[in-house]
């Protein structure tokens, strides 16, 4: 449909005549393509689209495209365009095709705020939209480099999984040996224990019985004590009594006599 | 030429092309399009997310045909009564039936203020529709008027200067500088018009949806 439309608009064009400039085709051109936008009701092309050139085309005053500079350049050299540009506008102003009235002097005070406008704002615009575009790459690209360092890290820690498996023995033999001693421990715990017991009870028996030895040796001191004194009648008692008597008389005398 | 001015406008706002990243101009046609349409949706709870394609294309229409009436020998279609009612009435009676239809003593309840005193009750009602009804109408004549009476101010001064300037130049020369002024204006109203008759509506809608 596109195509038709050119080719109608083609057709009006040169049935008219006018605008032998090449800007005014172009113009032509692509304000049918983009009105006839909103008809298109399918995507266009599925393939990737070619990248968008880095800079816009060379204008020259902010109108009129360098290449036309540049074709007029071999006939009439470099100030060709100036003479026809000043030639037609003198043109049109004397032949009052364009008549001068109040609305030349609002169009000069718009166009002026307009270029003070674009002059001074132009490019920080620019660079805001620059921003723009540049936050969305960024943007896309921290998720790029997010996922990949995740999944690096994934990667260390799967590898470190991996040595630790590897470890995983030394860890079995030192728990295995833990248990051991902990087993052992405790069976010479109960060893002790029972050895303990076991000699409790020996002694228990021993003092029993060395009990009962002392006991049956104080009765029988006791006895033999007792029987003894029984048996010292008084007249044994007497007569030792008088022994001692005449013992410690000699005793003293001869104390007496070593003083 | 007719073709020419037809086909124009078309050059302004070039349609996304599913490109990821596009030129400037897209770009920041994109942007002020995201800004524009969430500084309206915001207020609005889900059920208004629908007039959102219609309130910002408004938007868009509004500020492209002010904007570009400031050109000259241009004609600013936003002058005419007829437009703007044509474009106010429809938008208004639409956000009064959404809410008569959805929450009808609510949107009723809001002809009545909070904590006003009884008695006063049947006047301010009274008062209430009254503005109410009139919503339409101010807000097409506002538009209508602002832009009508910018437009004239120009063509007069303009007119003024050109008459004045083989008499006294020094006079046409002052006028002038009012006319810088005056179109720094007149663009500064353009924008802020297209923004208020969005803004009301949308307000309106806030209050009925």
């Amino acid at each position: 449909m596109p195509t038709a439309l050119i080719g109608t608009v083609f057709e009006s064009h040169l049935r008219l005549g006018f605008f032998k400039k090449l800007n005014g085709n172009f113009l032509i051109i692509c304000s049918v393509l983009h009105t006839s936008r909103p008809l298109h009701t399918t995507q266009q092309c599925l393939a990737p689209l070619p990248p968008l050139p880095e800079k816009g085309g060379e204008v020259r005053y902010g109108l009129i495209p360098e290449e036309f500079f540049q074709f007029l350049y071999p006939k009439t050299g470099v100030t060709g365009p100036y003479m026809l540009g000043t030639g037609l506008v003198l043109y049109l102003l004397s032949k009052e095709i364009y008549v001068i009235n109040h609305e030349t002097v609002a169009a000069a005070c718009i166009l002026s705020v307009i270029i003070y406008g674009v002059k001074k704002y132009g490019s920080d615009v620019a660079a805001f939209a620059d921003k723009l575009n540049e936050e969305k790459v960024a943007k896309a690209l921290a998720v790029k480099n997010e996922a990949i360092k995740d999944l690096e890290t994934a990667i260390e820690r799967e590898k470190k999984e991996q040595w630790r498996v590897e470890g995983r023995n030394y860890l079995f033999d030192a728990k295995r040996n833990n248990i051991a001693m902990l087993l052992e421990t405790n069976y010479r715990e109960r060893l002790l224990t029972v050895y303990n017991e076991v000699k409790k009870r020996l002694d228990y028996q021993v003092a029993m019985q060395n009990l009962k030895r002392q006991k049956e040796q104080d009765h029988m001191i006791h006895w033999v004590e007792k029987n003894v004194v029984q048996s010292i009648t008084p007249q044994q008692q007497k007569e030792s009594i008088a022994k001692c008597i005449l013992d410690l008389k000699a005793l003293s005398k001869s104390a007496q006599a070593a003083v | 030429l007719i073709l020419l001015s037809m086909l124009f406008p078309a050059l302004l706002f070039p349609t996304p092309n599913n490109r990821w990243i596009t030129n400037r101009l897209s770009t920041i046609q994109l942007w002020s399009l995201h800004s524009i349409t969430k500084q309206l949706m915001t207020p609005l709870n889900k059920k208004g997310h629908k007039w959102a394609l219609i309130l910002t294309s408004l938007t868009t229409l509004l500020l492209t045909i002010n904007l570009l009436g400031l050109l000259p020998y241009t004609f600013t279609p936003t002058t005419q009564l007829s437009m703007n009612m044509a474009l106010a009435f429809p938008l208004w009676l639409a956000t009064l039936l959404t809410g008569l239809r959805n929450q009808p003593s609510i949107s009723l309840g809001h002809l009545l203020p909070e904590g006003t005193p009884t008695p006063l009750i049947p006047a301010l009602i009274m008062i209430e529709t009254t503005s109410l009804l009139i919503r339409p109408l101010a807000l097409g004549v506002r538009l209508t008027a602002n832009l009508t009476a910018g437009h004239l101010l120009i063509q007069l001064i303009s007119t003024a200067i050109t008459a004045l300037l083989p008499i006294m130049p020094t006079v046409s020369i002052l006028t002038t500088s009012i006319l810088f002024l005056l179109t720094i204006l007149e663009v500064a109203v353009a924008m802020i018009q297209a923004y208020v008759f969005v803004l009301l509506l949308s307000l309106y809608l806030q209050e009925n949806i």
